[in-house]
């Protein structure tokens, strides 16, 4: 994350960078997204041109936005992450609106403290799950081994993943734990830092330090 | 030795010249050309346009040559051609009120502001087959009269019965329009939806449906209370411009049908309303989706539901005769592994069949045992899936 | 209001009148949105607007949207119709992706990374970076049973599957076995009953904890799902009725293989008959091996 104090007005929309090729380099960042999303706790990257100063947002974070995001989405801003500009570059770049209700986004751009303070993101319903939110999410370090363990669909036995300081991480972790007790509604995540990536779908269990045992009646199929 | 079918791709090509050949026709013949299909064939373009949501009258012509004369693959190859349009803006609303009317009547009034005019049908024409077309005799219609004087303002005559409260009012409430060509409708659906989706659905089956509503089948009592065809502006808003700008001006048909009464104890009875709307001339569609549209407002209306036409899921999901003829075609496609399947278990089922009632007749005739008993003990679910 | 991202989307395709696969960017990424659903909800079948396309609807029109939105210049596609490279659909899809995306084709099961197929799973098992894009007719697995879709969403959002196990009991009482030979129905995850398309349930295994990537799309009915790789996927059956593949007593008449799908093809007017693979790479290739 860049640390220059942010001089918003000096930073255009055009400054933030685009898809070199719209065709193939979005087509080549959603099968990199899908692969995460089917396969969570995978890493990938997602190599950009670098972002202008101020920008409070990873690369792989403004790579996923340019991806998906066009006029029908619509884009919830922690004010932490809005630095540079984002807003304007986001509705330059994709045609994507900012929502300032979370409820109404289809993707949220976050922090894991973010979702302290946070709850009302678009969880869908029993009859419609995918009318939900999708979290992007800025963390410190992701790493291939560490503190959290995945497993469900799209992991063969169990995967592990280490997202830095796991009480810094630890609200996201919750608020993902907690899709388990209310499938099929829920959140998925990317988990970005840099030009690195990787997904926890709602269909993913998680456990690590500081996550409750899985609750009985999730267990029961478990058995089966 | 056996060699398994091949050459899909030689065939393909052969069929497909094949059937540019006929579509040709006999070479001695003047080629058809796209402007007089457009211009002679009218009524077919509009209904293709109409069906395909799409206006645009030289490809809709285009459509139909190509498609040698099948409205429903000319829907078809127009729906395709759109589908990969920019959308490039949106229009305003059309005000069919400001038409710029060339038929109008009304079954309800013997007159009405602005007056009864016929235009151009063949609502009276007498259906005798016309030899002399046959015998080339086109070439001397005549131009029609033109009248002396603009026609008087036509204020919508289901506005009139408004005043006196007669007539359920329609109140634009300001919303998005749900727009069934970007997003899959969800049933239950909204009445605009439900207007989209009629107003491009096949007319012959419009038709029936709308038929069989005044055959009993959900009856609303219609009342044809306006029909107008004419022409109206399409209009965009562009930023920089306080007005609106007429980006051009397409034909439309437009059907109010009145319908019985509405009401109870807390509201006094009030006519209740069908609406048919399409591009082009296509007056029938628009009164057949008219009472369509009326069938299906039941359970708003508090109706009881019980013929086809009411149920709007049933209505909806077959209308559309792209949706329609490709799943019915694609019988056609191979089914060679699942007809396998069937195969294997029929073949099967009938030897088990033949096994038991040999039995039957060898050992146990006299003990009534029931063949199917034996099968018929309750199978427990297994875990996975007994939820 | 005009949008600078859509005429920025039709000036992309200008060149050849079309756009890469066919269908503009926004579309695309409007099924990529869907995707990522899917794949987030296992057998969920997520609503996404269908688009029309320029082949009849029942022939493959969600599979082609799903391939169109997937596809990338550097994949190799194969397309398949019941198993087959060469039969007629399947020819005519695999053409229409050579003439819009220019990507590189095959009929070779192992060379392909996007595989689109109707009515069969490829025999040789598919590996981690492959994809199989299914074309599905009607992806309720509920329908046959309830046709209002109001009600089986308020069914599957409920978890209420006891109608389904009704149904195959029926056909155990009346015919003394479960009478649905493909298109039968799964458990994805141990949550959702899902429609694995009319494959015959000799290929539901390979659903199950498979190494690839599964996506079905249904164009008419505008619903496209997913079954994520390594994802539990159980056919639905009884302990006392357990579910059982189809087998044949003869093995493939060209190549000898006894562990495939086995088409069987009328030879003449005298009851004479033959069974051959359905999988015509499996067979070529087994026969290739064994000259």
């Amino acid at each position: 994350m860049n640390m220059t104090a942010p001089r918003e007005e000096s930073v255009r929309p055009h400054d933030w960078p685009g898809l070199t090729d719209a065709v193939h380099d979005a087509q080549q960042r959603f099968r990199r997204l899908l692969g995460c999303m089917s396969e969570p706790g995978t890493l990938t990257s997602m190599a950009l041109p670098s972002l202008p100063p101020g920008a409070a947002i990873s690369s792989a974070a403004w790579g996923t936005l340019l991806a998906l995001c066009d006029l029908e989405t619509r884009v919830w801003i922690d004010a932490t992450l809005s630095g540079a500009g984002l807003a304007a570059a986001l509705a330059f770049h994709t045609g994507a609106r900012v929502t300032p209700d979370p409820a109404n986004a289809d993707f949220a751009l976050v922090t894991p403290t973010t979702l302290t303070q946070v709850e009302e993101f678009a969880l869908g319903s029993d009859a419609w799950p995918d009318r939900s939110t999708t979290l992007i999410v800025m963390v410190e370090t992701i790493e291939s081994q560490g503190d959290w363990q995945l497993c469900g669909p799209g992991v063969p036995g169990e995967r592990r993943l280490g997202l830095g300081d796991p009480d810094q991480v630890r609200p996201l972790m919750r608020v993902l734990h907690a899709n388990r007790g209310r499938f099929p509604r829920g959140l998925d995540a990317f988990i970005t830092c840099g030009t690195q990536l990787t997904a926890i779908a709602r269909s993913t269990r998680l456990s690590g330090p500081g996550l409750e045992q899985p609750e009985l009646s999730s267990a029961r199929e478990e058995i089966a | 030795m056996y060699v398994a079918v091949k050459g899909g791709e030689k065939a393909i090509a052969n069929a497909h010249r094949w059937m540019a050949d006929r579509r040709r026709g006999d070479r001695q013949q003047a080629e058809l050309a796209v402007a007089q299909v457009q211009d002679q064939l009218g009524l077919a373009v509009d209904r293709i346009m109409a069906e395909a949501s799409l206006y645009d009258p030289e490809l809709a012509a285009l459509a139909f040559k190509q498609a040698s004369g099948d409205t429903v693959e000319a829907v078809f190859l127009l729906r395709a051609y759109r589908t990969t349009l920019p959308r490039l803006a949106e229009t305003r609303p059309v005000n069919t009120s400001d038409m710029c009317i060339e038929r109008r009547i009304s079954a309800t009034f013997k007159d009405v502001p602005g007056g009864q005019v016929l235009g151009p049908t063949y609502d009276y024409t007498h259906r005798l087959l016309d030899f002399m077309l046959l015998a080339g005799g086109d070439r001397d219609v005549a131009e029609p009269e033109q009248a002396d004087q603009d026609l008087e303002a036509c204020p919508q005559i289901l506005d009139c019965l408004n005043q006196e409260g007669l007539i359920e009012r329609e109140q634009d409430d300001g919303s998005e329009p749900y727009d069934i060509t970007r997003d899959p409708p969800d049933f239950p659906v909204d009445r605009a939806t439900r207007l989209q989706m009629l107003a491009r659905g096949d007319e012959g089956y419009l038709l029936a449906l709308g038929y069989s509503t005044q055959r009993g089948y959900g009856r609303n009592h219609p009342f044809a209370g306006e029909i107008r065809q004419g022409t109206v502006e399409v209009e965009i808003e562009v930023e920089g411009f306080d007005a609106p700008i007429c980006v051009g001006e397409i034909v439309m048909s437009e059907c109010q049908m009145i319908n019985q009464f509405a009401g109870n104890g807390d509201s006094a009875p009030q006519f209740t309303r069908g609406y048919g709307l399409a591009f082009g001339r296509n007056e029938r569609k628009t009164m057949a989706m008219a009472l369509v549209d009326r069938a299906l407002r039941a359970e708003e209306l508090g109706e009881p539901i019980q013929s086809p036409a009411q149920q709007a899921e049933f209505v909806l999901a077959h209308a559309d005769s792209v949706e329609a003829s490709g799943f019915v075609s694609h019988l056609k496609l191979p089914h060679y592994v699942d007809f396998q399947s069937e195969l294997d278990l029929i073949r099967r089922l009938r030897r088990e069949h033949a096994e038991r009632t040999q039995g039957d007749t060898q050992h146990a005739q006299a003990s009534g045992a029931d063949t199917a008993a034996d099968t018929a003990t309750a199978p427990t679910a297994s875990k996975e899936c007994a939820q | 209001m005009i949008a600078n991202s859509s005429i920025a989307d039709a000036a992309q395709g200008e060149a050849s009148g079309y756009n890469f696969a066919y269908l503009d960017e926004q579309t695309k990424r409007m099924i990529r949105r869907a995707l990522l659903k899917a794949v987030a909800i296992p057998g969920y079948q997520v609503p996404f607007g269908g688009r029309e396309m320029p082949m009849p609807y029942g022939w493959g029109t969600g599979g082609m949207q799903l391939t169109a939105s997937v596809l990338g210049a550097d994949d190799t596609l194969k397309v398949i119709d019941q198993g087959a490279d060469d039969t007629t659909n399947a020819v005519s899809i695999r053409a229409f992706f050579e003439r819009v995306a220019g990507v590189e084709t095959t009929t070779a099961t192992g060379e392909a990374s996007v595989i689109q197929t109707r009515h069969r799973i490829p025999e040789k098992t598919l590996r981690a970076d492959q994809i199989l894009i299914f074309q599905v007719p009607i992806p309720e697995p509920l329908r046959f049973i309830e046709p209002s879709e109001e009600e089986t969403r308020v069914m599957h959002a409920l978890e209420e599957y006891g109608v389904m196990h009704v149904k195959l009991y029926e056909d155990i009482a009346h015919h003394g076995h479960i009478a649905t030979t493909y298109a039968y129905p799964v458990k994805v995850d141990g949550r959702y009953v899902m429609d694995p398309s009319p494959i015959p349930k000799f290929d539901n295994p390979k659903l199950h904890m498979s190494e690839a990537l599964m996506l079905f799309g249904a164009g008419r009915e505008k619903r496209l799902y997913a079954i994520p790789p390594h994802t539990r996927v159980e056919s639905l059956d009884f302990e006392d009725h357990p579910f059982e593949i189809q087998a044949w007593e003869q093995p493939c008449a060209i190549c000898g293989a006894t562990d495939s799908y086995l088409d069987e093809v009328i030879t003449d007017d005298q009851g004479g008959r033959m069974f051959v693979c359905s999988d015509t790479d499996y067979c070529n290739t087994r026969r290739e091996d064994m000259a």
